[in-house]
């Protein structure tokens, strides 16, 4: 294109009006380079937009320049941003701030979202502790519920076993009566025909004294032979299973050391019986 | 505005190249009313054109240094930029292009009766020779100038050949031109 194409083909409008293409634009600054004629066109097109702007023109409000020329020190905080000497020195514009006194407002809302969380995390924290402590105090009466039934449990289950032993129908109860030395003992033995199984219920023998437990012998052809020693469980006699016996006359309890004896201390024999 | 000191637009542009917060208020001071004119034109939020006013004029600031004046003036680039930094925010916010400029046909009357615009222009004068702009020629250079139409938009709105916008751009221009011209 010569210049006379170039001014009248419309491009410097456009280029001006910032709505050419790529490739225009690149004409039009290949032209202005090449042509004084089309770079003086482009100036006479931009002043003449200039002025219709201006005759357009609406003041915006006052507030806005410093709110515009406090922004331009925020943005260029390395810069020297103070008047330089060439500047004019009676310019009404002194607010340009120094570095050092820049002041950061954090808007209101962000405040009050601030002390909104705060107060939330706060009222959570608390939520949180009340919670924690019952949660202990719950789990603290699960566990002492939990021994109890598991020491009822095991309560029924060692009454379940004596009931078993008491109703079967292979169970021969002897009864070992108090002897002259303690006429109000009483024992029972339940002897299992079917397996020789003894089984002694001592609960109604007298309490030991410390250092002393009870010893129970079975009489098998006219001889005390050791049956096993008697204990307590936390000081109380339960129904126990004893040595077993194909066959015996009698049995009798005697008083022992603790641990038993090879013979039994026969003025230490509180019960005995004859089957 | 008597004390200011006045610039030639070479002193303005190597204070401003030198960052100097003094220059940049001149040029505030003179020019920003003819930025918000158009960015307040080509929306219809005033809160949103004074926005755009403060990022336009801070671009202007953080980018001074990639203005060129081998490819135009100086406020012929801010009025881009300000423009620019309009049509992005009509874009993002999926703003219907205005029907504002087409249906007001007569625009610059609108503008007149803010008295406190322009001051440092004979605005008034030059407003009413702009009546004597033709309507279809204000109506073309509107939709570039204040509607942020490009090429194809304004091809399709007055349903005339692409070829056709650039002569009748060219012919709307030279007739403001002449209008101004007669007006000063």
């Amino acid at each position: 294109m010569n210049k006379e194409e170039i001014i009248s083909s419309g491009l410097l409008e456009l280029y001006v009006l910032g709505i050419a293409s790529a490739e225009e634009q690149a004409i039009v600054e290949q032209a202005l380079v090449q042509y004084p004629e089309a770079a003086d066109e482009l100036s006479q097109i931009e002043l003449s937009l200039e002025d219709y702007a201006i005759a357009n023109s609406e003041a915006p409000p006052a507030s806005l320049k410093s709110k515009i020329m406090a922004g331009l020190v925020d943005s260029s905080t390395n810069e020297t941003t103070a008047l330089t000497a060439s500047s004019p020195a009676d310019l009404p514009e002194t607010e340009v701030a120094v570095p050092e006194t820049k002041v950061y407002r954090i808007p209101t809302y962000f405040k009050l979202a601030a002390a909104a969380m705060l107060i939330l995390l706060l009222g959570s924290i608390i939520l949180n502790y009340s919670y924690y402590n019952r949660y202990q105090e719950t789990n603290r009466d699960l566990a002492a519920a939990e021994r109890k039934v598991s020491t009822m449990d095991s309560a029924n289950l060692a009454m379940n076993s004596e009931l078993d032993l008491i109703t079967d129908k292979n169970a021969t109860p002897v009864v070992l009566n108090g002897t002259p030395h303690s006429p109000d003992a009483l024992a029972k033995i339940f002897w299992l025909r079917t397996t020789g199984d003894v089984y002694v219920d001592p609960s109604n023998l007298p309490a030991v004294p410390a250092g002393k437990q009870y010893q129970l012998w079975a009489i098998v052809d006219g001889k005390p032979v050791d049956a096993g020693m008697i204990s307590t469980q936390q000081g109380t006699y339960r129904i126990q299973k004893m040595k077993s016996f194909g066959k015996a006359e009698a049995f009798a309890i005697t008083l022992e050391k603790e641990g038993g004896s090879e013979t039994p201390t026969m003025e230490e024999m509180f019960v005995m019986s004859k089957i | 505005m008597a004390e200011q000191r006045k610039y030639s637009e070479e002193e303005l542009i190597y204070h401003l190249q030198k960052r100097d917060t003094a220059a940049f208020s001149y040029l505030y001071d003179n020019y920003s009313s003819a930025l918000f004119g158009i960015i307040n034109k080509m929306l219809t939020d005033q809160q949103l054109a004074e926005d755009v006013l403060q990022e336009a004029f801070l671009k202007i600031w953080n980018n001074f240094t990639s203005y060129d004046s081998s490819k135009g003036r100086l406020f012929t680039w801010m009025l881009n930029i300000a423009r620019n930094l309009t049509i992005d925010t009509i874009r993002s916010k999926g703003y219907k292009k205005q029907t504002k400029i087409q249906s007001s046909e007569n625009a610059v009357d609108n503008v007149s009766q803010n008295p406190d615009a322009a001051e440092s222009f004979d605005a008034l004068g030059v407003r009413k020779h702009l009546t004597l702009l033709k309507n279809d020629q204000k109506q073309i250079l509107d939709l570039a100038y204040f509607g942020g139409f490009t090429q194809d938009e304004i091809s399709k709105e007055l349903k005339i050949p692409l070829g056709t916008v650039k002569t009748r751009m060219r012919t709307a221009i030279m007739h403001l031109r002449k209008v101004l011209r007669d007006a000063s």
